[in-house]
């Protein structure tokens, strides 16, 4: 590195240098540019959008009228909608992590020579893709469906159902939300030193102790990246709330596909949309001042 | 299964895979073909398929005309059809498929945006057949611009041991003894046309303040739980599964359902309810008008007509098909069946949910919105 730096200083900027200044902008390019077509680009629309009047809804005609009203109006009809999606999104992250850090705790310390295909198995539903879950779902958990024949069989009241209600919604964005959970806080449990249990141990700490003041603290990137990547995929989720919830469960994401595809509301779609981004970027941000950013980068 | 499956079954079905064929017409019409081809776009399980060796609606057009037919089975949902094929009727771009089958509403919509081309009637000699209440339907005022494929009854679907007794009316769907254990159709007209119809209120004219006292009943119900889901043609699984004890249902479905689940039974309500009709629609710029013609003259043989009755078990929009099936042991008892043919009786329980001007429209899809979304 040094080098380098005294041979930049000592030689006028040969061709070399120049292709070494654009290198790095070449590699970022293809990531650049799909980041600004289908990120920037889209979401630069959708402010204008969001500020319109519908003047014909199927032909989909807008009008330019900075309404501020769209956002006044959704957030007045959706805020009971938005606050259960950030509560069952939340309470599925929280399930998450109780399942998934004993069991990332068991694939990197008793793991052995099976860690590789315990992850493997982890990862392996998830091949299956993220519909036919939902729709497998349903038929587990439906009123005459296995599991609750089994409970039933046991002395589970009739009448009790799981299809179709805030149950089985979690459920299936607690299921969804493993891998992203399981897979970096083993990771972050992985960089942990054995050796440093071992001192911990040797200092005379309990089991709790070692875990509180040496594991948890040192898992923590893994969990926080753990939790901003399951959060954020459930707030915003469609399939599981239509496919395993009632209509007493309907989550953002269904609003916005009733705004845009039926109603064909398209400004106030966009504006439940920004305001649904605003306030996951604002849950993030308070994660992250309060965990670092490294946090997230497993770093 | 029947007439509207909705998402589920697009992605489990394939959906993509039943798209192939119309996106490869689409590429190879694009340089204005005028071979002798057609795009149709149709709805699942919707015409007799091929099997064992005996040739399906579609086949048997093939060999007798020579035409090169892609049909798709790729209509799952209409609003999300509707927003897939505006962009490019919109700037005045014809889209891949030369005719589709639509829900009557829908049809009624395109008609008034100018987005569908009359229909080549005088080249479909068959069009005469068509069963007089269907012509000139309130959708389509002039009949030049839909044919009907077939249309439905809106009923009660119930499982009778579930039940534990016959349902005799709307109110049923409101008893609290089947609590958790009801479904609603997510088609707006059918399911508001059924409250209304029961609450005595004209649906040929309906307006939003008629309209209301349904919907606060709607909305009630599903407050309180009485209602389990909003289904598209998934209402089917959540019968068989016992998930449902009652729901709002189409007359073909459940005389197909039936076969599989004899406990089934299906109410058409003494207080009325919705006939619908799913229609063929040339969209804006379709090219090949002949060879739609002709597909429109074979099924509205009667023959043909009732090979795809006998399957899908609907209303044939054709005159004859009654005779042919009842000519033939094994079809001889569809032509008795009321569902598919009613009689006086049944046609005086049916109404047609009328037009909807566009704000008034918007107002009834938003107010059912914040029912079923909400």
């Amino acid at each position: 590195m040094s080098a380098s730096r005294r041979s930049l200083r000592a030689e006028p900027r040969t061709a070399r240098t120049r292709r070494q200044d654009w290198l790095p902008w070449l590699l970022v390019a293809p990531g650049l540019t799909w980041l600004v077509l289908w990120f920037v680009l889209p979401l630069a629309q959708l402010l204008p959008v969001s500020l319109s009047d519908t003047a014909d809804r199927f032909r989909m005609t807008l009008v330019f009228s900075g309404r501020i009203a769209n956002y006044t109006e959704v957030i007045g009809q959706y805020t009971p909608v938005l606050a259960r999606s950030l509560v069952y999104a939340g309470a599925a992250t929280a399930l998450a992590v109780l399942i998934a850090y004993p069991l990332a705790w068991v694939i990197r310390f008793r793991g052995g020579r099976w860690k590789a295909v315990l992850l493997a198995l982890v990862v392996v539903p998830f091949f299956t893709p993220y519909l036919v879950r939902a729709i497998a779902w349903t038929t587990l958990l439906g009123d005459d469906g296995p599991l609750l024949s089994a409970l039933r069989a046991v002395g589970l009241p009739q009448g009790t159902r799981l299809l179709n209600t805030a149950f089985a919604v979690v459920g299936g964005l607690t299921y969804n939300a493993l891998p992203f959970m399981v897979l970096p806080i083993t990771l972050s449990l992985e960089r942990i030193p054995t050796e440093l249990l071992d001192a911990a141990r040797d200092l005379q700490g309990g089991p709790w102790t070692v875990f509180r003041r040496v594991v948890l603290p040192l898992s923590a990137p893994g969990l926080a990246a753990g939790i901003v990547l399951s959060l954020i995929p459930a707030a915003g989720d469609v399939v599981n709330p239509q496919f395993l919830g009632g209509p007493n469960n309907r989550m953002i994401g269904n609003v916005m596909q009733s705004l845009m595809l039926v109603q064909r509301q398209l400004p106030r779609g966009a504006a439940l949309a920004l305001v649904l981004m605003a306030l996951m970027t604002a849950t993030v941000v308070v994660h992250v001042r309060r965990h670092g950013s490294s946090d997230l980068t497993l770093t | 299964m029947g007439r509207r499956r909705f998402l589920r079954h697009a992605l489990l079905a394939g959906g993509t895979a039943a798209l192939g064929p119309a996106l490869l017409a689409a590429c190879r019409s694009g340089g204005g073909d005028r071979s002798r081809r057609l795009v149709i776009s149709n709805w699942p399980l919707y015409i007799d398929p091929t099997s064992d060796g005996v040739p399906g609606t579609v086949d048997r057009f093939r060999k007798q005309t020579g035409i090169e037919v892609s049909y798709s089975e790729d209509q799952n949902d209409s609003v999300a059809f509707f927003a897939k094929i505006q962009p490019e009727l919109s700037a005045g771009r014809p889209i891949a498929q030369d005719l589709f089958v639509t829900p009557y509403w829908l049809a009624a919509r395109l008609i008034r945006l100018g987005w569908a081309d009359p229909l080549p009637l005088e080249e479909v000699a068959n069009a005469a057949r068509l069963i007089p209440t269907l012509r000139k339907p309130s959708w389509d005022p002039s009949g030049r611009f839909t044919l009907p494929w077939q249309s439905g009854i809106t009923g009660i679907a119930y499982n009778i041991e579930a039940t534990g007794r016959p349902l005799t009316s709307v109110d049923d769907l409101f008893d609290p003894r089947l609590k958790g254990k009801v479904g609603f159709l997510t088609e707006m007209r059918d399911t508001m046309g059924m409250l209304m119809l029961a609450d005595g209120k004209d649906i040929t004219q309906p307006t939003f303040a008629a309209a209301e006292p349904s919907f606060a009943r709607l909305e009630r119900a599903k407050k309180d739980g009485q209602i389990r889901a909003f289904t598209g043609n998934d209402y089917q699984d959540d019968l068989l599964a016992g998930n449902f004890a009652a729901c709002v249902a189409w007359s073909g479905d459940v005389a197909q359902l039936a076969l599989e689940q004899p406990k089934l039974r299906f109410l058409v309500p003494a207080t009325g309810t919705t006939l619908w009709a799913d229609v063929m629609v040339m969209p804006k710029g379709a090219p090949h008008r002949r060879e739609a013609a002709e597909w429109m003259n074979f099924v509205y043989d009667p023959v043909h007509a009732a090979r795809i009755a006998a399957a899908v078990k609907y209303i044939s929009p054709v005159q004859g098909v009654q005779e042919v099936l009842a000519r033939t042991s094994d079809t001889a008892a569809l032509a008795r069946n009321p569902l598919m043919f009613p009689d006086r009786a049944m046609e005086a329980r049916l109404k047609v949910f009328g037009p909807l001007a566009p704000a008034e429209e918007a107002q009834f899809d938003e107010r059912f919105a914040s029912i079923t979304e909400g």
